[in-house]
């Protein structure tokens, strides 16, 4: 069967053979990996299932997930290649690029936009000289504009890494992160009290947690879009 | 705790005792919720005394309306499970709160989780389920640890697993993490993202009770819905049905974001008035400006202009009067700085961004929606282009697999009805050559 030679496609073609990313040596699961992978499936009734906590598990590996490392996900899970790659690239969470060390994505949704998410969106594009969707020269930051996060009652915040959210942000709480994360010191998980948990009980209902923030009157926004 | 908390009705919300989050400390862990909350004692009980249809009765008469959106009562969705056969049968319970806007869920699995896993428990017996599967949004990654934890507790003490309570019904409970993407919160989407496939929302028929998880019968129910079962299986129906509005039954967390002086997520009983909980609840607008527009259930529901929300509760039967819906509760305040174009180009994004690009008017409309509205947003529009935003919207509503065109198309048809001299502030004006007579219109 000859291939399809499409002259000129409306969206670009993936590369089927892209040259790989990973080095070759380094591109496995380790036996308590494969364990692991082992474990997720046995969750499902069927292997598929287990493509995405796999796929979460590969990410945390390698950072993100060229195609060979969704063959490898493949080969662990035993299924075809291109389902992985259908699961992988329609989930906004998995990286499909390189990304920076710490991505920080800025949620830019309707609550966050009316709170002033695109002058955090602003000043973090200004300080790190980069735009939304690009990665500093030294690999350490990427920023990207993201959906709504799930914490609009702390507008503006953001997400690091996919990993802990920083609430109520202002310019001097970004500087503090910046500093930080350059330091590699990620922003603690914060629990953030309920306003009657605040008036009924006088703080925080957790004590396992080390680091609280409450909800505060939001700022009024510079620029909305 | 006494039958009577949380009692209450819209009206004397000050006096009410919130039942979803009460002030309990480190309510969270399960040796505090056995303890001070009188936790698994309604699913014990169950087990014990009730037949599983019983409990379905129960839930249908409680009238617990879901609070994932749709606010379908609960009870009669279980009931259309058909009966017992070879197949398994599954629960999902729904934690993929994306919904901008929408921050309610979170609040449960971050300070009750266990409510909602005794709920999952009762629902699992209640319909001889073998399992339920809990998808969690990803990015929700803390919480989902947090509730791992306690999870691994469950399963050592016997609570979840095989012979749960020493009874003869086995059940598991099952936390699956998503990636990131707004359409798995809908229920067949969310299914085929749980069976390892692109997150496609399927057609329907067949139902999910019919073919669902893995093409076994399937019954998806949101967290805080699940939640609410505990409370009734606890205190009774009629405790239950007498809290809050009574078509719309219960306690709510309504997560307040916006221009507000204190923003956050409040539990209170359904049908507050919406100008209580931005006066009296949230402190009123922030720096004493006016209110402009509220979006009280989420972006997709449309929102309700300053002058129709005198004496309009929260709950879906006032609402829907109103021109809204209940949505998730999850309420957005704007004031009278807003520009409702630029809320409008932004939410658009949102939809076009998150579609997942299976039926055609869907995929190309949502584009054309942010696109033409940008254009306005950009004073490059013309009064016309309204008629055309209207048109599309036509051509999206109820012409696609799933509901997410509709929920698409409603913020742009409402903004534009409700808001239209913002649309028209910044179009170009339509001129006309008429052989040197301008007429602008």
């Amino acid at each position: 069967m000859s291939e399809f030679d499409i002259k000129k496609p409306v969206v670009a073609l993936p590369d089927m053979d892209p040259e790989p990313q990973i080095p070759e040596e380094e591109l496995f699961f380790t036996e308590e990996e494969l364990e692991r992978i082992a474990g997720f499936t046995e969750k499902y009734p069927t292997n598929r299932s287990a493509v995405m906590p796999a796929l979460w598990l590969a990410q945390e590996k390698f950072g993100f997930l060229p195609p060979e490392v969704m063959k490898l996900v493949a080969e662990a899970l035993d299924m075809p290649y291109a389902q992985v790659y259908g699961a992988a690239t329609f989930y906004t969470q998995y990286y499909k690029k390189q990304m920076g060390t710490y991505v920080l994505d800025v949620c830019c949704s309707f609550s966050c936009q009316a709170c002033g998410s695109y002058d955090v969106l602003d000043y973090l594009e200004e300080k790190l000289g980069i735009h939304a969707g690009e990665t500093t020269e030294d690999g350490r930051f990427t920023i990207q504009e993201v959906e709504c996060l799930g914490s609009c009652g702390t507008a503006p915040m953001l997400q690091v890494t996919n990993g802990p959210y920083v609430h109520n942000l202002t310019k001097e709480k970004l500087d503090e992160l910046i500093t930080d994360l350059r330091n590699d010191k990620m922003p603690p998980f914060t629990s953030v009290t309920l306003p009657q948990d605040e008036d009924e009980m006088g703080g925080n209902r957790r004590s396992d947690v080390e680091h609280t923030d409450t909800y505060r009157t939001p700022p009024a926004p510079e620029r909305w879009i | 705790m006494e039958a009577t908390n949380g009692q209450t009705k819209a009206g004397d919300w000050q006096n009410f005792e919130r039942i979803l989050l009460p002030p309990i400390r480190d309510l969270h862990t399960l040796d505090v919720y056995e303890a001070e909350y009188d936790g698994y004692q309604a699913i014990q009980k169950v087990l014990k005394e009730w037949e599983p249809g019983e409990v379905i009765n129960e839930v249908k008469q409680a009238n617990i309306r879901g609070r994932g959106g749709a606010a379908f009562n609960a009870g009669l969705k279980w009931s259309f499970m058909p009966p017992k056969g070879d197949r398994p049968r599954y629960l999902a319970c729904n934690a993929d709160e994306s919904e901008p806007g929408t921050y309610k869920d979170r609040q449960l699995m971050e300070y009750n989780p266990h409510l909602m896993f005794e709920g999952i428990l009762l629902a699992n017996y209640a319909m001889e389920m073998d399992a339920c599967y809990v998808y969690v949004r990803g990015e929700y990654a803390d919480w989902i640890t947090h509730m791992e934890r306690e999870l691994e507790k469950l399963y050592q003490k016997g609570y979840v697993g095989e012979n749960i309570f020493g009874s003869d019904f086995s059940t598991d409970i099952i936390l699956h993490k998503g990636a990131g993407a707004y359409i798995c919160g809908e229920e067949t989407s969310l299914m085929n993202s749980l069976e390892g496939k692109r997150g496609y929302p399927r057609i329907k028929p067949p139902f999910p009770a019919q073919k669902g998880l893995w093409d076994s019968p399937t019954t998806i129910n949101n967290v805080e819905t699940l939640a609410h079962v505990t409370l009734v299986m606890r205190h009774g129906a009629d405790w239950f049905s007498a809290i809050g509005a009574p078509t719309h039954p219960g306690s709510t967390i309504y997560g307040i974001s916006g221009h507000v002086n204190r923003p956050g997520a409040y539990e209170y009983p359904t049908g507050m008035l919406i100008t209580d909980l931005i006066e009296k609840v949230c402190g009123g607008m922030r720096d004493g400006k006016k209110l402009k527009a509220v979006v009280p259930g989420g972006s997709s529901v449309p929102p309700l202009h300053v002058d129709m929300v005198d004496g309009v509760t929260m709950d879906a039967d006032s609402l829907r009067e109103a021109g809204s819906m209940m949505g998730t509760g999850g309420m957005l305040v704007l004031n009278e700085d807003t520009d409702m174009v630029t809320y409008l180009r932004r939410v658009n994004h949102f939809y076009q961004h998150e579609s997942c690009g299976q039926c055609t008017p869907c995929r190309e409309g949502t584009g054309w929606l942010e696109a033409i509205v940008t254009r306005i947003d950009e004073g490059e529009g013309n009064l016309r282009d309204l008629d055309l935003l209207i048109d599309l919207c036509d051509q999206m509503e109820g012409r696609t697999i799933c509901a997410f065109a509709d929920a698409a198309a409603w913020p742009v048809r409402y903004t534009i009805e409700r808001f239209r001299e913002d649309f028209e502030a910044k179009c170009k004006p339509a001129v006309f050559d008429t052989g040197g007579v301008t007429i602008s219109a």
